[in-house]
């Protein structure tokens, strides 16, 4: 049987325990293995992979599993490389504000070591309890707070990754600021795990903010020009929200109790500065709008719901609906659009929707449960009329029989070969993540 | 200025000049190009073939794809005042002049994002918005010249990047034309994100290796409500270096964290912005926190506090807008000021992680002793880009050659302490071989790659960025051609 | 100079002349271009480079092609003129520089080569010789070519001659420049041939001489009063010594360094008496000042030059910081103020005429953006760079604000090349001196006494 000709030939290069047999069944989300391991060194890694790529083997990545319903259309590669056990804290120097740690670190365990030096890793991204640096920064997540703070592209400064061929290769450094050659960072952070097996990040940190609090100004009209206007007035004051996201109705409902568009405007800073700034949104906050804001804990309790209410690839929803999520890019403003259409969808196509959107950045996150025909039919309807503002539509999250049905990174863009002639220099193999991402790259 | 006649028996030349539409587009006489054969870094000098002068991107990719089409090499160039040789047509290239093609394409305050074309300058941008109340961020010292694409091409910095980041930081969009005459859309409409690898990211800080840049499109800032700068006196320089770290320990997040040493001070209080900063101090450092007005005061008490905790000899708050003006003009022509106090200098371009400061200025001392020059520090301390700067004179036999000496030593020392070989000026000609200082052959090559790819002929500004070939690099990787096509 | 320069002292050392291609005497000094390293920051500043784009039409490239003659490799050809003539002399490129290089000078000495190496022939060569040699040094002619222009605005043929498209023989920026003509009045040193000194008003607390200009005088000369005017006025006793002559700097600009000395040296003579040397005009001050450069081989005239220029200031400085009396009549108008090259790059004389216009009650200053970039005149470039200085003089007139009435500014050059910009584009402002200004504004208060 082949897997046990695998197994027995990764027993020369891990220990027993360190891997098991896939599962029997086939997985709702597929990115399943034939053997699943779990590396403890960078040693067996590149191992693994020389391994991979002489035997023609391919390899599926993965460490917290959130985004197992993300890209990829095999049921089950050979070799399901997890980096669950690949964890923890590399370096950290306080006074430098920087930190290097291994890829598989739960977001949130790294966030809580940092919160002791009163220092954070600046991205907010989905199930932080789950999802992994090394997984976050392989699928570019960010949240609502990139207004404030970026993305993984601004964040990150320094990744050491395996390649295919098992060589270690750096990129970037320890600092800040560098120059030395292409930036190599870039072409990783969000490359879906198809380059390399990113080991170690080494990132900026930011100082936690001394005080937050949260405006949440719901529109009763649910007017689109009174929304957008406001949101210009504030954009073109002085203020500085770290988060200026707007809610879909249905969302803002099962977070705050309102079934309004909401504003949901985030400040952090000194405590005098946040204050300053709420009450600048009281001036001028529009004529009929309802407000309430959070100060401190109840703000962060806010947010940390927020990064909860997508679909989570570890724990997929059982029963017959379907989940799926969607990344929407548009251009700022065209946020106020996205959000509508998606309100739209609930009603024409029979599925329950929840959308938020960053009015600062123009990144959509929207969510959908509902029967798969209509699903399908709804990310249809969605990405054409995205594609009419100029933007994109990535789905995020989706059970492996509509992604085989569904592109779900939309249309190649005309320099695709440009794409698929990086992969093919440093993976021409294919062993990582097959056909998991851009054009089947 | 009119238009003359092509005299020359050069095809290429004549064909080129075709393309751009005649003899007030292009360069080719001796005496002109010679006025091209070198960028703000002069160690190497070289004469292109011809300068043309695109007026749109549709010239560009003419250009681009006769060039590569007849074997010729070529690189864009912009201002010229790149400080590592990226524009230096080492190869006889054909350089293919950006400057013309100068237009502020669109502003689009609500979405916060301008269009530019290549060759505008950079502070021009923050000019014809600074009236509505917004700025754009990145801002090299030689800002009021260099152009948007050369700041694209090298991924430059300035004063003000340990808040706001560098350039690869507000570029959302690109047009580019690669090295085959293609002509590409990145980051369509500026939006973030766009599916597929983060060419955006790889093309900014390429050195104009991977392809031309014809349209940019950047994020553009509102200028902050209030700002207030600092300047603290120290006694040593460790005091001073230890009040830095703790500024930003103390969760502070300057806009800029400037410092000058005893030597940079003697230079810039003898040249034409003197502040009056007292003679026998080993340290000055420039602080400036801007943001909401309602939270300055805190953070400024909070500096001032970290100051005295560190036995700093004299601290002040810029009294208004013009002794703030004076105290900047003083830091950013500092460079220049050591013409003041030395005949030649030599600038360097490390950085290192913050806390290994005093280690690492400690290192640089001891390389100016044991070269027997002086050497001034001038640098952006808040993100630990060091400027180095060796004192001497070029007409002792002999200084010269001590001289490049000591700024590689101090590049190893950055190197040694997990810093690099440039942190804002780019690698180009002058460093491609301390590239080793911070890269294995193996990552060298996995960068190489990515170059052919986009550049598979190397005729666009080849030998540029990585070590020179022909050594183990190439060789190494021949031979694992070989085996890869043995098995 | 950085360490950079040394590539180029890896060949033989460019000092030697055995290698340079400059073969006269008074050559491009190197010590001016040793300090370029090349930077770039002149390039924004620099008119033509803006216009063209090209770096060999930039400061950097301009002293990197007079370095590369000395250093053997480039000839003084058609070629090397180009970039080299194409030059304003606007000195932007001083004022931008960091390290203080003298491209100005740097020029104007490889002019001086390039003219002795390849004299000038054609139109171009008639028209200045005509003027550099045949007029501008000779009071008399100056006079009678004055007269000549009087006569001609008075005689109505002027009038005749626009209307009958005579004009039209001659090239379109001559015609231009006819246009603008000022009107011709009597000469200040005609006027006061026979008066040794024009004393103060009240108390003498200064005796100043003052160079009435060759230009000036007879085309301005009522800017020359305006200039005794306020002298006098503020307690300055003026003479005007007779024997002055052209202060010579369009022959310096143009490469005839022989005659610019041949003048310095006369001036220098006419004014060796006096402490204080005033001028009017911002063209003529900075190249006195400038005297010392043309006898760095000369040092017995060389050290004469340089007691010389420290007695040189330009009428606005000297007013400011002699002091002046504030004028207390209104002149209601809204005005902007253009920064002369040679006043504000030439002898960094930038805040003291605008303190001066602001100190007149009623004066409403309106900011010119670019306000110190070159309108184009720069000597007699209008003259010999017709295209080139009409494209400056375009940009230049973009930035005028529509809203204002007056012009204002300290060199006569400018005045003739703003007044040319605002004829050509349709503009309806009034170009005036800076002194003109105030002078009106006294006599304004006068009058207003007068009629009590």
């Amino acid at each position: 049987m082949i897997t046990a000709e695998l197994l027995s030939d990764l027993k020369s290069i891990l220990s027993e325990e360190q891997m098991i047999e896939g599962e029997s069944e086939n997985h709702l989300l597929g990115n399943s293995g034939q053997v699943t391991i779990y590396p403890k060194s960078e040693e067996e890694i590149a191992n693994v992979l020389k391994y991979a790529n002489n035997h023609r083997k391919k390899i599926t990545v993965s460490a917290g599993e959130t985004k197992r319903g993300f890209g990829g259309i095999i049921d089950s590669a050979d070799i399901l490389l997890s980096l669950a056990n690949y964890k923890g804290i590399v370096e950290h120097t306080p006074g430098d504000m920087t930190l290097t740690v291994k890829a598989g670190t739960p977001f949130k365990e790294l966030q809580d070591y940092l919160a002791e030096h009163k220092q954070k890793v600046s991205l907010d991204p989905a199930w932080p309890e789950y999802a992994t640096i090394g997984g976050i920064i392989a699928s570019n997540e960010s949240g609502p707070k990139r207004l404030g703070y970026g993305a993984g592209r601004d964040v990150v400064i320094g990744l050491r990754m395996v390649y295919p061929d098992g060589t270690i290769i750096r990129s970037g450094g320890k600092v800040v600021k560098n120059v030395a050659g292409y930036d190599m960072n870039k072409l990783f952070i969000g490359s879906m795990g198809t380059l390399g097996v990113v080991t170690e990040v080494t990132m900026k940190l930011r100082p936690l903010a001394k005080y937050e609090s949260l405006v949440l100004l719901s529109f009763p009209e649910g007017n689109v020009e009174e929304i957008r206007s406001f949101a210009i007035h504030l954009l073109d004051s002085v203020m500085e929200p770290t988060a200026l996201e707007l809610l879909s109705p249905a969302l803002s409902q099962k977070l705050i109790g309102e079934n309004l568009h909401t504003l949901a405007i985030g400040f952090e800073d000194v405590e005098s500065s946040v204050h300053y700034q709420e009450e600048y949104v009281k001036k001028i906050q529009p004529a009929n709008s309802k407000m309430k804001i959070l100060q401190q804990k109840e703000a962060q309790a806010f947010w940390d719901k927020i990064y909860s209410i997508g679909p989570n690839g570890a724990a997929p929803a059982a029963g017959s609906e379907i989940e799926a999520s969607l990344k929407i890019g548009v251009t700022n403003l065209d946020v106020l659009h996205v959000i509508n259409i998606s309100q739209q969808l609930k009603d024409t196509h029979n599925v329950v929707v929840e959308a938020h959107g960053g009015i600062g950045h123009g990144l959509c996150q929207v969510n959908l449960k509902g029967a798969s025909e209509d699903i399908e039919s709804a990310i249809d309807q969605l990405r054409n009329s995205v594609n009419q503002l100029g933007g994109y539509v990535i789905v995020k999250h989706l059970p492996l029989s509509l992604r085989k049905k569904i592109n779900i990174w939309g249309e190649n863009p005309s320099y695709f070969f440009l794409l698929e002639g990086i992969k093919s220099k440093i993976d021409p193999n294919s062993v990582l993540n097959h056909k998991r991402y851009v054009g089947g790259i | 200025m009119a238009s003359k006649q092509i005299k020359t028996n050069d095809k290429h030349v004549k064909n080129l000049a075709n393309i751009v539409g005649g003899s007030r587009s292009i360069l080719y006489h001796k005496e002109d190009l010679l006025a091209y054969d070198s960028d703000g870094f002069t160690l190497h000098r070289h004469l292109p073939k011809a300068v043309v002068f695109p007026k749109d991107t549709q010239e560009v990719a003419k250009l681009v794809k006769y060039c590569s089409d007849n074997q010729l090499p070529f690189l864009a160039r912009g201002a010229g005042t790149g400080l590592s040789g990226g524009a230096i047509p080492m190869n006889g290239e054909v350089i293919i002049s950006m400057v013309r093609m100068k237009r502020l394409l669109s502003v689009n305050l609500e979405n916060r994002r301008a269009v530019v074309e290549p060759g505008f300058v950079n502070l021009k941008l923050t000019n014809s918005i600074s009236d509505k109340g917004y700025y754009y961020a990145p801002d090299p010292s030689s800002q009021y010249c260099c152009t948007i694409g050369g700041n694209v091409a090298e991924n430059a910095g300035g004063a003000h990047c340990l808040k706001y980041g560098v350039t690869t930081n507000h570029i959302l969009g690109l047009e580019v034309v690669l090295p085959n005459g293609e002509i590409i859309e990145i980051g369509e409409n500026g939006i973030p994100d766009a599916p597929g690898y983060d060419l955006l990211g790889l093309i900014t800080g390429s050195e104009g290796t991977l392809g031309i840049v014809t349209k940019i499109t950047v994020r553009i800032l509102k200028n902050p409500e209030a700002k207030q700068t600092v300047l603290a006196y120290f006694d040593n320089v460790t005091d001073g270096s230890q009040a830095v770290s703790d500024i930003i320990s103390a969760g502070i997040v300057p806009a800029a964290l400037e410092m000058m040493d005893k030597t940079a001070i003697e230079g810039v209080e003898a040249a034409a912005f003197p502040v009056g900063h007292p003679k026998d101090i080993e340290a000055v450092l420039l602080i400036e926190v801007d943001g909401i007005s309602a939270g300055i005061a805190e953070q400024i008490n909070q500096i001032l506090e970290v100051c005295n905790n560190r036995n700093v000899r004299e601290v002040k708050v810029a009294q208004d807008e013009l002794e703030r003006g004076r105290w900047w003009a003083n830091r950013k022509t500092g460079f220049g000021a050591m013409g003041a106090i030395s005949a030649d200098y030599l600038v360097q371009d490390g950085v290192i992680p913050r806390s290994k400061l005093p280690q690492v200025l400690n290192r640089i001392n001891q390389i100016s002793e044991e070269a027997g020059l002086r050497i001034a520090n001038i640098f952006h301390a808040g993100d630990g880009n060091l400027h180095p700067l060796v004192l001497f004179d070029a007409r002792i036999p002999g200084e010269s050659e001590k001289a490049l000496a000591a700024g590689s030593a101090c590049l190893q020392a950055c190197a040694d302490v997990g810093g690099t070989i440039t942190g804002e000026h780019g690698v180009g000609i002058e460093k491609r071989e301390e590239m080793r200082f911070v890269f294995t052959d193996e990552e060298i090559n996995a960068q190489t790659d990515i170059r052919e790819v986009f550049n598979p002929n190397n005729l666009l500004n080849a030998g540029k960025l990585f070590p020179m070939p022909g050594r183990c690099v190439e060789i190494k990787k021949e031979l694992k051609e070989k085996e890869a096509a043995i098995s | 100079m950085s360490l950079k320069e040394m590539a180029l002292k890896q060949d033989p050392s460019c000092t030697t002349n055995s290698l340079s291609n400059y073969l006269w005497s008074d050559a491009p000094d190197e010590n001016k271009w040793a300090d370029c390293v090349h930077c770039g920051m002149c390039l924004e500043s620099c008119p033509t480079y803006e216009l063209t784009g090209q770096e060999q039409h930039s400061p950097r490239g301009r002293v990197h092609l007079i370095k590369s003659v000395a250093e053997g490799k480039l000839e003084v050809n058609e070629q090397f003129m180009d970039p080299v003539f194409a030059c304003l002399d606007c000195r932007a490129c001083t004022t931008a520089c960091p390290a203080d290089v003298d491209v100005g000078g740097l020029i104007e000495e490889a002019r001086g080569q390039i003219r002795q190496a390849m004299p000038l022939t054609g139109w171009k060569g008639s028209v200045s010789k005509l003027f550099l040699q045949g007029i501008f040094p000779h009071q008399n002619r100056l006079n009678s070519m004055g007269s000549l222009l009087k006569f001609y605005q008075k005689s109505g043929m002027q009038k005749v001659v626009r209307k009958t498209k005579l004009i039209n023989v001659m090239p379109q920026h001559l015609v231009e420049m006819e246009a603008i003509m000022p009107e011709i009045k009597e000469p200040l040193r005609k006027k006061y041939k026979n008066e040794k000194v024009i004393k103060a008003k009240g108390e003498t607390k200064n005796e100043v001489s003052l160079l009435t200009g060759c230009v000036m005088d007879v085309m301005f000369s009522d800017i020359n009063e305006s200039t005794v005017n306020v002298l006098t006025r503020n307690g300055n006793d003026v003479s005007i010594p007779q024997n002055q002559t052209c202060c010579g700097a369009l022959h310096v600009h143009a490469g005839d360094r022989e005659t610019g000395r041949k003048l310095a040296k006369q001036n220098m003579e006419a004014f060796k008496d006096s402490d204080k040397v005033i001028t009017n005009a911002a063209g003529c001050g900075c190249a006195l000042k400038e005297y010392p450069e043309l006898f760095r081989e000369d040092p017995e005239w060389h050290e004469k030059a340089e007691e010389f220029s420290a007695k040189v200031e330009d009428i606005s400085k000297y007013i400011h910081d002699t002091g002046y009396e504030k004028p207390k009549a209104e002149l209601n108008t809204r005005i902007t103020y253009h920064d002369a090259c040679h006043l504000a790059h030439g002898q960094g004389v930038r805040q003291e005429p605008r303190d001066i216009l602001l100190d007149i009650p009623g004066v409403e200053m309106v900011h010119m953006p670019n306000a110190d970039r070159c309108c184009g005149s720069a000597g007699i470039y209008n003259i010999t760079n017709p295209e080139m200085a009409g494209d400056v003089l375009e940009s230049k007139m973009q930035n005028v604000p529509d809203d204002v009435e007056m012009i204002s500014m300290g060199n006569p050059g400018c005045m003739l090349q703003m007044a040319m910009g605002v004829e050509k584009y349709g503009r309806n402002q009034k170009i005036v001196h800076t002194i003109q200004l105030l002078d009106w504004a006294y006599q304004k208060e006068d009058q207003l006494k007068g009629g009590e």
